[in-house]
This record gives structure tokens, C-alpha cells and sequence, in this order.
């Protein structure tokens, strides 16, 4: 009860002083918009690609590029993987199907009509491990990789996009300057793992890596296993299998890397985990500045009111209710201010998201609570030295002050 | 009621120190109206403080109502300030930014009261103010806001009333209406200590304490002749002022 009376007190002195208010707990407003915001986007960002992954079978290995052993070097990717490690792959008894990706961005062209799309080069497995299916026409067919054809099959978006209504089957494109037939359109599907396939089109990976790509590596390979209770054992029979065909020697290092679903999820999670360190402490740089700003301000209400503050302990506030009363106005401006500070902040990303368009944000209710509980503390413990500066005035001296 | 031996106040001013009390023996009874007198410099308004519990002797001892004060801890002096004194400043020193009910109602924060409204609208009606009630100080005259400030002073019920120039910014008329009010709370009971140096308010007090240089030089019950000499003298001296300008 006292303390709710305390607390009215402090919000009709922030109401009388609403302007200087608004000044003293600006620091407050931004660090918490950032809290909000930093929240907002970490919060949006792991669910986006959580949610993408969601979308990988959970029997799904993948094999990229690169070395685990030498992090540090990751800009300078060794390329190791071929079709014939994808071939090779296919060939173990736990592997059902494997599939070599390589992508590129790439312009595609029908007549006057230019489209810019990623350009996926891959052979017949890939759209049977991910379970996507052609809507007209057909996918790609063994022979097609086998006899490097010139034939393409177009993403959801890209065929709407470049014929509409009329029908695209056996129209011919280019691509990257290369006649292509279209045999088939795809299903729509939006994301698979990191990508958007509605706006990709998948040629044979032969065509792809001696007529545009122009190297024999894939970027890529994914592997789809017999059993997803044994993905463990089959990464590492997948890993032996490499090392023989790139004939790495014992002690020397892996030059792939071999992910399960799970795997890359946690990497996403570390990822975020790092993003998170930054923000918060960008966040929390912020905050504290702007506790200073409070604590500025409380000080000048302090001495402008000497004299209430002297009325105050002659009507018989202890040294204790006048500490409260401070500290409290402080957490009060403080928690006023980060209130302002989320509705910036819940604009700032709505305003991000509109903009950027790929970048999600999700703002809770629990990142506001915390946020606000954040602005509490930090004006309190803004106020803490002037609130004791009050309570340790002399009522005589306080109410002599003009 | 209050009860003063040898107490005395020291301060240091630089080098020098000042003897603003330097040993006042006094006795005031519960139900008494006193008026404390004299030119500015002369220890009153120590006194006052003194008396009030907002400041603690260098020497000597205090009881009031009995208690020894003069050894108490700030945290007991808020607490007697609290329930048996009611405070009234000359420049009303009411909180601008509130109503006058919320000022009333300052003290009775202070007791950890959980009901604080019909306890402040009684003490504005005594003071005959409720129509005012959340009128903010700003909207109110000078008179209406020492009404205000006198509300909030017995809103606790004090023993003591401790006024320090009440009426000192206030016109004659003004003045006379809260002096009426004085003499009410005085009819009902209340110990008064009226610190003044106007010599027609002093004068309307039952009992007259003169100081000069930290000590007390006079100290009188005042019949009704006395009062009217005194009442004449303030007249003729407020009339020489006049014409001397």
C-alpha cells in the first residue's frame, strides 16, 4: 500500500515534469528499443531457420566442401567433392540415394523476358530424397545426366513468372547464354533448407559443370539414408568412404565436411549464439548510458526540490521513505521510458522487416517483460545515489533552501 | 507539553563559532497558545527547529510530552515529528504539482495509513476548504493555501502546532482569518507555538517569549491590558514606518 502510494507519487512528479522526463530516460528508450529489437530479429531469425530446416527429411546427410579441423581457414575452401564421390556414396548399403548439388545464381531468358534465379545443377535423385514433385511435365531422368541434355526444369515462381498461363512445357529458354528445352515445372514448395526452390531451376548436373560452371566439383552432396535411426553410423561409413576415394592418408585431415540435419541446426544455434552476445551487449552499452542520463536528471530533481524534500521529513518521512521515494521515481521514469522504448523498438522492426523483406522478426511478450524489467532495475540503480543524496539532506538546511 | 532545560546550539561558522542558543530554560504546558518574538537573528527560529525535532541540541535536554527527544535517532525524531507535531511555514510550502486534498494527505503517507481521503477531506473541513479539495496549490490564494498547509498540520492530530510566520506573507485581513483558525485549534486543545516577529500577531497570543542573542530576555502572560498596550505599540511603530517613507 505505501509503496503503491510512493509509486503514484512518483508518477504525478513525472507527470508534471513530462517533457524533461522524456529527456532524462531518452538513453533508456533507445537501449531498450534496442533490447526489443535484438530480441525481436535473434527471436525471428532462429525460428525462420528452424523452420527451414524442418523442411530437410530428418534422413538427410549432407556433405559440403571444406575441413572441420581448420575452422579458421573456412574463406579458403579446399573443392574435393565430385560426382563420382556422390556415385561411390550411392554405392553403401546403408546410403539409399545421393544426389551432387552445385548452384550458381544465373539470368534466364525467354524471349524479351529476363529473370534472375538460382541455377541448380544436380542429377535425378535430388527431387526424389526431398520429396518434391514436377506439377506438369516431368523431373530430371537418369539419362539426362548421363547424356549431359539440354534440358531444364523450372521452379513454381520462375515458370509463372516467365509463360503465366500459356504453357511452358517444350518452350525453349537460355540460360547463361545456353539454349535449354523445359520438360517440366515443378510443384510449389517455398523453402527447402536455406533456399526458396519456387525460384530455382534445376538443369543436369553434367550440363551444368561442363557447359556453365566451368570445373568438375559439386558444392554439394546430398545423401539420403536407408535408416534415420542410424544416421550416426552412416556419417561415419560416409566419412571412411571419402577418405578412400580422396585417398586421405591416416592422420591427416578430412577435406569435407559431413552434417546431419541436427547438426546444421546447431551450427545455426551457435551462430545465433554469438549474434546474441553482440546484440545484447550493444543493448546493454546503451542501457547503461542511459542510466546515467537518469541519474543526471534525478539529481537535478533532487536539488531543485530541496525544500519538498525538507517539507517532506518535517511532516515525518524517515531518511528510508524519502531513499524509497527517489529510487522508486527513478525505476518509475525508467520503466515509463522503456515502455516508450518497446513501442520504438516493436516499429523499428516492423519497419526492418518491411524493408529488408528476407529478415523475420518475432517479438514475445516475455522479451517485453524482460525489457521493461531491464529499464526497472537500471533506473533504480540509476537512482540509487541520488535518492541517498536526498535522504541524507538535514530538513533544516532542505527547508531554508530557496 | 515541551520542556527546555539549558539547551543550547552551537554551529561552526568558519572559524567562528556561533552561539544561536545559548541555554534557554522554558516551559510550555499542554493547551497553551505561545507566541516566540524577536528581531531576526535572535535564536527563534532555532528554537523553533528545536522544538520542532528537526534538528538536535548541542547541549542540554528536551522532553516534549514527556519523552526525552534530544538523544532520539532520526528515524524516532521523523516519527515524533510525524504524530505530535503539525508544521506551518510561512510560505506554505505545500507540493505544487498535487491537490490540496493529496498535500493534506502527505503526513498520513507517512503513518503508513491505508485510508488516507476522508481523514484529509476532515481536516479541510475544519480549515473550511473542502470545496477546494483538488484544486491544485497554484489555483488557490495565499490565504487558501495556508488553510491547505494548516489542514495537513493537524491532519495527524498533533499535540503541538509549531506556525513560523504564518501570517508573514499574507495581507491583514487574510491573516486575521488563519489567525481565527489558530485560536479554534487552541479552543480545542492544541498546544500552539506561534514564532513571529510581528508584534499585533505575538500579541494575540495567551503568552508572549521574547528573545535576543540566543537567550531569553522576556517571557509573559498576557491579560488583556498587556495585549492592548502591545496591539497599540505595533500600530504606532507600523505608522511611524509610514510616515517616515
Amino acid at each position: 500500500m505505501f509503496l503503491l502510494r510512493i509509486c503514484m507519487m512518483a508518477a504525478s512528479s513525472l507527470r508534471a515534469n513530462l517533457m524533461r522526463s522524456i529527456l532524462a530516460c531518452l538513453g533508456v528508450i533507445f537501449g531498450v528499443a534496442a533490447v526489443v529489437s535484438a530480441m525481436a530479429i535473434l527471436e525471428g531469425s532462429t525460428r525462420d531457420a528452424v523452420k527451414r530446416f524442418e523442411t530437410l527429411g530428418a534422413d538427410q546427410i549432407i556433405v559440403t566442401n571444406g575441413n572441420d579441423g581448420r575452422r579458421g581457414s573456412r574463406s579458403v575452401v579446399r573443392l574435393s567433392l565430385t560426382e563420382s564421390d556422390a556415385n561411390a556414396l550411392g554405392e553403401l548399403d546403408s546410403v539409399e540415394n545421393t544426389a551432387p548439388e552445385s548452384l550458381i545464381t544465373a539470368q534466364i531468358k525467354y524471349f524479351e523476358k529476363n529473370l534472375s534465379i538460382q541455377l541448380l545443377a544436380t542429377n535425378h535423385n535430388y527431387t526424389r530424397i526431398n520429396g518434391y514433385k514436377p506439377e506438369r511435365g516431368r523431373e530430371l531422368a537418369k539419362q539426362d545426366v548421363t547424356s549431359g541434355r539440354k534440358v531444364c526444369i523450372l521452379g513454381h515462381k520462375v515458370a509463372k513468372e516467365l509463360f503465366g498461363e500459356t504453357p511452358a512445357i517444350g518452350a525453349r529458354v537460355r540460360i547463361g547464354g545456353l539454349g535449354f528445352t523445359v520438360v517440366g515445372v515443378m510443384e510449389k514448395k517455398g523453402f527447402l533448407g536455406m533456399r526458396d526452390v519456387d525460384e530455382q531451376v534445376i538443369i543436369p548436373l553434367t550440363t551444368g559443370l561442363t557447359r556453365l560452371f566451368g570445373n568438375k566439383y559439386v558444392q554439394f552432396i546430398t545423401i539420403q539414408a536407408q535408416d534415420s535411426n542410424e544416421l550416426e553410423s552412416v556419417t561415419q561409413e560416409v566419412k571412411r568412404k571419402l577418405r578412400v576415394e580422396h585417398s586421405i592418408r591416416a592422420g591427416e585431415p578430412d577435406d569435407f565436411r559431413v552434417m546431419t540435419k541436427e547438426q546444421i541446426t546447431q551450427s545455426v544455434g551457435g551462430f545465433v549464439d554469438i549474434m546474441a552476445i553482440v546484440l545484447y551487449s550493444i543493448a546493454g552499452i546503451s542501457l547503461v548510458v542511459g542510466g546515467i542520463g537518469i541519474t543526471n536528471i534525478m539529481l537535478v530533481s533532487v536539488t531543485e526540490r530541496t525544500r519538498e524534500i525538507g517539507v517532506r521529513m518535517a511532516v515525518g518521512a524517515k531518511r528510508g521513505d524519502i531513499l524509497l521515494q527517489f529510487l522508486l521515481e527513478a525505476g518509475v521514469v525508467s520503466v515509463f521510458g522503456g515502455g516508450l522504448g518497446v513501442l520504438l523498438g516493436r516499429g523499428f522492426t516492423k519497419i526492418l522487416e518491411n524493408v529488408t523483406v528476407v529478415l523475420q522478426t518475432h517479438t514475445t511478450s516475455r522479451s517485453i517483460l524482460l525489457a521493461l524489467g531491464m529499464a526497472f532495475f537500471t533506473g533504480v540503480a540509476a537512482g540509487l545515489y541520488p535518492a541517498f543524496r536526498a535522504s541524507r539532506l538535514d530538513p533544516v538546511e532542505a527547508l531554508r533552501h530557496e | 507539553m515541551i520542556e527546555l532545560r539549558q539547551l543550547r546550539k552551537h554551529y561552526k561558522m568558519g572559524s567562528s563559532v556561533v552561539h544561536a542558543l545559548d541555554g534557554a530554560d522554558l516551559d510550555i504546558g499542554a493547551g497553551e497558545f505561545v507566541s516566540l518574538t524577536g528581531a531576526s537573528g535572535s535564536g527563534k527560529s532555532t528554537m523553533m527547529h528545536l522544538i520542532g525535532c528537526l534538528d538536535r541540541p548541542t547541549s542540554g535536554s528536551y522532553k516534549l510530552d514527556g519523552i526525552a527527544v534530544n538523544r532520539m535517532s532520526d528515524r524516532q525524531l521523523a516519527i515524533v515529528r510525524n504524530r505530535k507535531i503539525g508544521f506551518v511555514f510561512q510560505t506554505f510550502n505545500l507540493i505544487n504539482r498535487t491537490s490540496a486534498v493529496d498535500n493534506v494527505a502527505v503526513p498520513l503517507i507517512y503513518s503508513r495509513k491505508t485510508s488516507t481521503k476522508a481523514a484529509a477531506m476532515a481536516a479541510l473541513e475544519k480549515v473550511g476548504l473542502t470545496k477546494r479539495a483538488s484544486h491544485k496549490p497554484s489555483e488557490l490564494s495565499g490565504g487558501e493555501r495556508q488553510r491547505v498547509a494548516i489542514a495537513r498540520a493537524i491532519v495527524n492530530e498533533p499535540k503541538l502546532i509549531l506556525a513560523d510566520e504564518p501570517t508573514g506573507n499574507l495581507d491583514s485581513r487574510t491573516g486575521d482569518q488563519i489567525m481565527a483558525i489558530f485560536h479554534q485549534l487552541h479552543a480545542a486543545g492544541t498546544t500552539i507555538v506561534l514564532v513571529t516577529h510581528e508584534m499585533d500577531v505575538a500579541a494575540q497570543a495567551k503568552r508572549i517569549i521574547r528573545m535576543r542573542d540566543g537567550k531569553i530576555v522576556a517571557d509573559e502572560i498576557l491579560d488583556d491590558l498587556k495585549r492592548s498596550a502591545l496591539q497599540a505599540e505595533a500600530h504606532a511603530g507600523s505608522h511611524a514606518l509610514g510616515s517616515s517613507t
